[in-house]
C-alpha cells in the first residue's frame, strides 16, 4: 500500500456532463469525478466501505467493483478510483452477475474473521458492513462450526475463548477518548487515512501484512488530537469507538435534530442525536462548504454541558429599565432571531440604549477542519446588524448604568477585563445557565439554550445557517431569548419564524429569505464577507 | 373468493318451533348435566385448581444465567425493538469480565404494559430472555411492583426447570460445576 | 260491626292471613335469580356464580350451592348509590322503577292459591276462597293490572332523556299491546269452556274434567308464547336488546332503581307462570285426584307428601356423598373446606329426613279428623281443609316453578328475534291461530256440550 494517495474529485453543480453507458444505457453523468460518484449522481448506489468522499481515495476494500468494457475485453474494477471518461462502458449488479459475485466474494471475506457482534456493537444499525451485507451479501454461511471465526490481528491482544475460538484485541485503548476493537476491525486504513490527511498527525498506522494487518498506534504513543473522534465517524464499522458513547444508546433509538454548532464561527454542521429528552451524541453533518464531514472534539463533547447548571424557569413581568444609558450585549451564541429581538429592545428603549455584541475570548487562527478559532459564533450576523464589538464597551464601561447581556458569559471568560463592568450597578443577564455572569447580575432570567430553539446564524464564511430545535428543554417553561427579549421591549414574537421576519426588515442581505429558502447547508450571503 | 352454499331450509325448519323444541332439547341435556354430573363440568375452580401449564405457555420473563451467575443478556436490546408494546427498558454497561463487552445494569419488564407476545425471547440472540416461568398471575398492591427489575428476572431456582439443560448450567443446577470449569478456564 | 261479626273469628283470621299471598312473586324473586343464573351456567356448561360464602363457626365456608351469591348481589344494590342523570324529569325518574314492583303485590289477588276451604267451625259450615278477592271478573283484572307494568317502562324511557331508553320503551309498550291481545284470544277458549272468568272456577272446571292444555292444546302454546313476549324476556327482549339499545329503557337506572325493574321482571315471570298454571295445568289441583278424595284420605295424602319430600332430600344427600367423594379425589387446594361445608348440609338433610319420615309415619298411622278437639272443640274438618290447602299450594308451586324454569330454559336456548319479526309473530301468526281456536273451541262446544 502506497502512503499517497489522491483526494477524489466530487461533482459539483458546475460539473461537465457526460454520456457514458452504464448497463448499455446512455446516461449524462459529471464529468470530472470517479465513477463512483458519478454513479451516485444518477442515483445508482455502490456498496463501499474504504471509500470516503472527503478522504483520499485509497481502494483497498475492492467492494465496489464494476465492470468496465476495456481494450481486453470486460474487466473488473473499482469505482472509487476510477475515472469517468467520455463513453466509457460500465456494468453493474443490474446487468452483470459476475459483478454480483465479485462483490458477494468481497464481502464474504471481509465477514470471515468479523465476529458476530451485532447485537452489542454500537455502530450496528449504523454500520457500512451491515448496509452492504443487506445490498449485495447474503451469503449462506460457509464456516465450519468447529473452526469459528479466527483472529489474526495484533498477536498481543489475542485470546482463546470458551467455545476455542481465537479472538483477540476487544477493547485497545488507543487514547483518552478511542476505543478499539480489532476484532472487528476490516483494514480499510479510514482512520489512518483521516489522521494523516485531514488531522494532519500520523497518529495511527496499519501494522502487519494481508490479514495479519490491524490498526495501531506508535508504541508508547496515544490517539489524542482536537480531531480523534472523527475516526468514529468515518471507522465504517464498530471497531473505533467512542468512549462518551459507548454502551449509552442502540442507535437506532436517537433521533436526530439537524442544526449548528454555536461555539465557533464557523458554524459547523451537526445532528443532535437525542432520546428520552437528553441529547446523547453529536455527530458531524456533512456539509461541504463549512465543516464536510468533520467535528472538532471540543465541539462534539459541548452538548455533555448543556443539560447541567441551567437556570429555573420564571414568570416574567414587566421591567423599566430606570433612565441612565444601557448597554445591550449579545453573546456569541445569540442567533439572528435574538440579535433583532435585541434591536427592537433597543428601538423601544431609544438612543439610551447601545448594541454590543462579542465575547471576550481570543480568537486563534482557523485550523482548516472545522474551526475558524473564533469563539463568537455569529459575529458575522452581529456585523450585519450593526452591533458594536464588546471591546468598545469595556472602553466605556463608565457611560453605561444599566448592563443587558444575552447569552453574553462576560464575567466567565475574561474576569480580568470584565473588571470594569462591575461598576455598571444594574446588570440583567439572560442565559441559559447559571454562570458567572448570572451570579454576578441582580437579575438572572434564564432562557433556552442554542440546542434547544429554532433560528439561523451567520458563519465566518458569510453563509446564513439554520438552527432547528432539539425537544430536550429541561424545562418546558423556559422561552427562547428572542422571546423574552421582545417581552422586555413591550413587544410579542410567537414562533422563531416571526422573529426571523424582524431579521429580514433589519437586515437587506436577509431581504427575501425565509427557513424555507435556506438550504439544510445554508445560503451564501450576497456581497462577500461581512 | 369462495362461495358456500347453504342448504336450504325445508319446510319443517321453516316452521321454527320444531327447531326451537330441538334446542331446547339440546340445552336441557346441558343443564341436566351440570345439575347432576356437576363435577364434569370443565370449569378448573381456578384459585384453589391451577391449570396445567406447559413451559411453552407465554408466563413471565426469567434471565438466563451463565455458569458463574451473571445474566447472560448482552444488553443489546433486540428484544426491546421487537416489544410491540414498549415495555422493556434496557441500560447497558461496561463488564468486568475482560472476555465480555457488554453487560446489562437495568433490564425492566412493565408487565402491566406487556402484551405476552413472545417476540423478546424470538428476537433473543442469546437466548437469555425466556418466558417459560409459568407464572400466570400478576397480584401486587402497586403499579411499580408490576416492574420486574433485573434481580426479579434472574432470581430463579434451576430446580423447577429440571428438563431445560441450559437451565442446569446455572448456579445452583446440576451442570453447573462443570459448565462452570469450563466458563472459568484459563484463557489464552 | 255487622259484617264482622257476620263471620266467625277464624274467618277472619285466614282472610287477612292470605295477604300474604301478595309477597310470593317476591319471594319467588330469590328462587329465579339463582336457578336463572346458575341454570344458564349449566346450560353453557359453566358453572355459574358459586363463590360467594358466609363464613360460620367449625362448617367454614357455606356458600348454600352458590345462592349466597344473590344476598350478595342484592346488597350491592341496595347500597349502591342512587344516582339521575343531568336533564332528567326527577318525579318521574325516581317513580318509574316503583310502578312495576308495585303492580307486583296486586297481581297476586285473584289467583287462587287452593281450592276454597270448607270446614265445620262449632257447628258453622266456613267457606273461604283460595284468591285473596274472589271476583268474578277475576282473569281480566290480572290483566288490567299486569298490563300496567307498561306504565313503569314508558315513563323510565320518557324520563330517562336518552335515546336509547326512549326507543326501548316505545318497543316495550309497543309489544305489550300487541302481546296482551294474543294473549286474551288464545286465553278465551279455555274461559268459554269453564264458563267463567272466575279463576276458582276454570280450576275446578279442570280439576273435574280435563286440564287446559288437554283441551287446549294450541292455545296453550299461543299463550305461552305470548307470556313470555309479554315479559320481555329472551327471545322477545327487543325492548332491551344490547347490540342496539344498551339495556333498553332502565339504560340509565343503577342501583335499587334498576333493582326494581329487575325484580319487577322477575315477579311478572312468576304472576304470569302461576297464571300458566291455573289457566292450563289445573292450577292447585292434584293431578288425577279429585280435592273430595284427597279429603277423605288426608291422613295417606299427607304421608306421601311427607314421603316425596323425604325422597327428594334423599337425592339431594345422594348427590353431596357422590360430590363429597369425587372431590376427595382431587387435588384441590380448598377440598377438605369443601367437604366441611357439605358435612352440614349432610347433617341438615339427614334431619329433614328424619323429621319428614316421622311427620309421614305420623300422619299415617295418627291422622283422624274425629279426634281432633282442642278444649271440647272439634278441630278436625278445620285441619283437614288446612292439610288440602298446604298440598293445594305445593302443587301449584310446583307447576309454577316449572313455567318459571321454561322462561329460563327458553332464555338461555333462543336467540333473540328481530323486532319486525316479534311484530309479525304477534300479529300475523299468534292473533290468526287464537282467533282460529276460540271459533272452533265455540263450535265444538256448542256442538258438544250444548250449553
Amino acid at each position: 500500500m502506497s502512503n499517497y494517495y489522491n483526494m477524489p474529485k466530487l461533482p459539483t453543480e458546475a460539473s461537465p456532463k457526460v454520456e457514458i453507458f452504464v448497463d448499455d444505457k446512455a446516461v449524462m453523468v459529471p464529468g470530472d469525478t470517479n465513477l463512483l460518484e458519478a454513479l451516485k449522481a444518477v442515483g445508482i448506489e455502490t456498496p463501499h466501505v474504504c471509500y470516503h468522499p472527503y478522504l483520499p481515495v485509497s481502494g483497498n476494500c475492492r467492494q465496489c467493483l464494476v465492470e468496465q468494457e476495456g481494450p481486453r475485453g470486460r474487466m473488473l474494477v473499482i469505482s472509487c478510483y476510477t475515472p469517468v471518461t467520455p463513453g466509457m462502458k460500465i456494468y453493474t449488479p443490474a446487468s452483470s452477475a459476475r459483478v454480483k459475485n465479485a462483490r458477494k466474494a468481497t464481502q464474504e471475506f471481509m465477514l470471515v474473521n468479523h465476529p458476530l457482534d451485532c447485537p452489542i456493537c454500537d455502530k450496528a444499525g449504523e454500520c457500512t458492513l451491515q448496509e452492504n451485507y443487506m445490498e449485495c451479501g447474503q451469503n449462506e454461511s460457509r464456516l465450519r462450526p468447529e473452526y469459528g471465526k479466527n483472529y489474526h490481528g495484533n498477536p498481543a491482544h489475542q485470546f482463546v475463548d470458551a467455545k476455542g475460538q481465537v479472538r483477540g484485541g476487544k477493547h485497545v485503548d488507543l487514547g483518552p477518548r478511542v476505543l478499539l476493537d480489532e476484532e472487528r476491525c476490516v483494514q480499510c486504513d479510514r482512520c489512518v487515512r483521516f489522521m494523516r490527511s485531514i488531522a494532519g498527525s500520523e497518529q495511527l498506522q496499519l501494522a502487519g501484512r494481508a490479514d495479519h494487518t490491524y490498526i495501531t498506534t506508535f508504541p508508547g504513543e496515544k490517539l489524542d488530537h482536537e480531531y480523534d473522534l472523527c475516526v468514529t465517524d468515518v471507522c465504517p464499522v464498530g471497531a473505533m469507538t467512542a468512549k462518551y458513547f459507548r454502551f449509552q444508546k442502540r442507535v437506532w433509538l436517537l433521533s436526530h435534530t439537524p442544526t449548528v454548532s454555536m461555539d465557533d464561527s464557523l458554524g459547523a454542521n451537526i445532528w443532535l442525536d437525542h432520546a428520552d429528552g437528553r441529547i446523547y451524541r453529536v455527530m458531524p453533518r456533512c456539509n461541504p462548504e463549512v465543516n464536510r464531514s468533520w467535528l472538532s472534539n471540543t465541539s462534539r463533547l459541548a452538548f455533555q454541558e448543556f443539560d447541567k447548571n441551567r437556570l429555573p424557569s420564571m414568570e416574567l413581568h414587566k421591567v423599566t429599565f430606570g433612565n441612565g444609558k444601557i448597554a445591550i450585549v449579545a453573546g456569541g451564541t445569540c442567533t439572528m432571531e435574538d440579535l433583532a429581538a435585541m434591536k427592537m429592545l433597543k428601538e423601544s428603549l431609544g438612543d439610551r440604549a447601545e448594541l454590543f455584541g462579542g465575547s471576550l475570548l481570543k480568537v486563534t487562527a482557523p485550523d482548516g477542519i472545522a474551526k475558524s478559532g473564533d469563539p463568537c459564533a455569529n459575529r458575522a450576523g452581529m456585523k450585519l446588524m450593526g452591533f458594536a464589538d464588546v471591546s468598545e464597551l469595556l472602553k466605556r464601561a463608565s457611560e453605561f448604568e444599566t448592563l443587558f447581556t444575552v447569552n453574553a458569559n462576560l464575567f466567565g471568560e475574561d474576569a480580568n477585563a470584565a473588571k470594569v463592568l462591575e461598576k455598571i450597578n444594574t446588570r440583567v443577564a439572560l442565559t441559559p445557565f447559571d454562570d458567572e455572569t448570572a451570579k454576578k447580575a441582580s437579575i438572572a432570567i434564564g432562557v433556552r439554550h442554542w440546542s434547544e430553539v429554532q433560528g439561523t446564524m451567520v458563519n465566518s464564511l458569510n453563509i446564513v445557517q439554520k438552527l432547528s430545535a432539539c425537544p430536550v428543554c429541561p424545562d418546558e417553561g423556559l422561552k427562547a431569548p428572542y422571546a423574552v427579549v421582545a417581552f422586555l421591549a413591550g413587544e410579542k414574537l410567537e414562533s422563531a419564524a416571526d422573529a426571523f421576519k424582524k431579521v429580514t426588515e433589519y437586515v437587506p442581505a436577509f431581504a427575501g429569505l425565509s427557513y424555507d429558502t435556506i438550504k439544510s447547508t445554508g445560503k451564501l450571503l450576497e456581497g462577500g464577507n461581512a | 373468493m369462495r362461495v358456500i352454499k347453504q342448504r336450504p331450509m325445508n319446510w319443517i325448519e321453516r316452521l321454527y318451533i320444531f327447531e326451537a323444541i330441538r334446542g331446547l332439547w339440546t340445552t336441557l341435556k346441558h343443564a341436566a348435566r351440570g345439575l347432576f354430573r356437576y363435577e364434569t363440568l370443565p370449569t378448573i375452580s381456578y384459585p384453589e385448581g391451577q391449570p396445567e401449564i406447559r413451559n411453552t405457555y407465554r408466563a413471565k420473563h426469567r434471565l438466563m444465567l451463565r455458569p458463574d451467575g451473571t445474566p447472560r443478556c448482552v444488553a443489546c436490546g433486540m428484544c426491546a425493538a421487537a416489544c410491540p408494546a414498549h415495555c422493556i427498558f434496557i441500560e447497558a454497561t461496561q463488564s468486568d469480565d475482560p472476555r465480555i463487552e457488554k453487560r446489562v445494569m437495568r433490564f425492566d419488564i412493565d408487565h402491566l404494559t406487556c402484551v405476552f407476545c413472545g417476540l423478546c425471547v424470538e428476537a433473543c440472540p442469546v437466548d437469555a430472555l425466556r418466558m417459560d416461568t409459568k407464572v400466570i398471575s400478576f397480584e401486587h398492591r402497586t403499579r411499580e411492583e408490576f416492574v420486574s427489575h433485573l434481580f426479579d428476572l434472574t432470581n430463579w431456582d434451576p430446580k423447577d426447570y429440571p428438563n431445560d439443560p441450559q437451565s442446569q448450567v446455572a448456579p445452583g443446577g446440576t451442570k453447573n460445576a462443570e459448565a462452570l470449569k469450563v466458563w472459568g478456564m484459563e484463557v489464552k | 260491626m255487622d259484617i264482622i261479626e257476620s263471620r266467625t273469628w277464624i274467618e277472619w283470621v285466614i282472610t287477612i292471613a292470605k295477604f300474604a299471598f301478595c309477597f310470593v312473586p317476591v319471594l319467588y324473586i330469590l328462587l329465579l335469580i339463582p336457578m336463572e343464573r346458575r341454570g344458564a351456567g349449566f346450560m353453557q356448561d359453566r358453572q355459574g356464580p358459586n363463590r360467594s360464602y358466609i363464613k360460620i363457626p367449625y362448617f367454614g365456608k357455606i356458600r348454600l350451592l352458590g345462592y349466597v351469591q344473590n344476598f350478595c348481589d342484592g346488597t350491592k344494590l341496595f347500597f349502591k348509590e342512587m344516582f339521575a342523570p343531568a336533564g332528567v324529569n326527577k318525579f318521574l325518574y325516581y317513580v318509574a322503577p316503583a310502578i312495576p314492583f308495585a303492580i307486583v303485590f296486586l297481581s297476586p289477588c285473584v289467583i287462587p292459591w287452593f281450592g276454597p276451604m270448607v270446614f265445620d267451625w262449632g257447628g258453622k259450615a266456613v267457606r273461604i276462597s283460595g284468591s285473596i278477592i274472589d271476583s268474578e271478573v277475576g282473569v281480566l283484572l290480572l290483566f288490567g293490572l299486569s298490563s300496567l307494568s307498561a306504565y313503569g317502562a314508558v315513563l323510565a324511557g320518557w324520563a330517562s332523556k336518552s335515546k336509547y331508553s326512549f326507543l326501548g320503551a316505545l318497543r316495550t309498550s309497543s309489544m305489550t299491546v300487541s302481546y296482551e291481545v294474543c294473549l286474551g284470544l288464545s286465553m278465551m277458549g279455555i274461559l268459554l269452556l269453564a264458563g267463567s272468568f272466575n279463576l276458582t272456577d276454570i280450576v275446578s272446571w279442570q280439576e273435574h274434567h280435563v286440564w287446559g292444555i288437554v283441551a287446549q292444546p294450541v292455545a296453550f302454546f299461543c299463550f305461552l308464547i305470548a307470556c313470555i313476549a309479554e315479559t320481555g324476556r329472551a327471545p322477545f327482549d327487543v325492548a332491551e336488546g344490547e347490540p342496539e339499545l344498551v339495556a333498553g329503557y332502565h339504560t340509565e337506572y343503577g342501583a335499587m332503581q334498576f333493582g326494581l325493574f329487575y325484580m319487577g321482571e322477575y315477579s311478572h315471570i312468576c304472576i304470569n307462570s302461576f297464571l300458566v298454571a291455573t289457566l292450563f295445568l289445573g292450577g292447585y289441583s292434584v293431578p288425577f285426584i279429585t280435592t273430595e278424595t284427597m279429603q277423605a284420605h288426608m291422613g295417606g295424602s299427607l304421608a306421601i307428601l311427607c314421603g316425596v319430600l323425604a325422597f327428594l332430600v334423599l337425592a339431594f344427600l345422594h348427590m353431596i356423598y357422590r360430590y363429597s367423594r369425587k372431590l376427595k379425589a382431587t387435588n384441590l387446594t380448598h377440598r377438605f373446606e369443601v367437604l366441611r361445608e357439605y358435612s352440614l348440609y349432610k347433617i341438615c338433610a339427614w334431619v329433614a329426613v328424619a323429621v319428614l319420615i316421622a311427620l309421614g309415619v305420623c300422619s299415617w298411622f295418627f291422622y283422624n279428623p274425629e279426634n281432633f278437639v282442642v278444649n271440647g272443640f272439634a278441630v278436625g274438618s278445620f285441619a283437614t281443609a288446612v292439610g288440602t290447602a298446604l298440598i293445594h299450594l305445593l302443587v301449584l308451586v310446583v307447576k309454577s316453578v316449572m313455567f318459571c324454569w321454561v322462561w329460563i330454559w327458553v332464555r338461555w336456548t333462543l336467540p333473540r328475534f328481530r323486532y319486525d319479526h316479534v311484530m309479525h309473530l304477534g300479529w300475523k301468526i299468534i292473533l290468526n291461530i287464537a282467533l282460529i281456536n276460540l271459533v272452533v273451541t265455540a263450535v265444538v262446544a256448542k256442538l258438544v256440550g250444548g250449553n
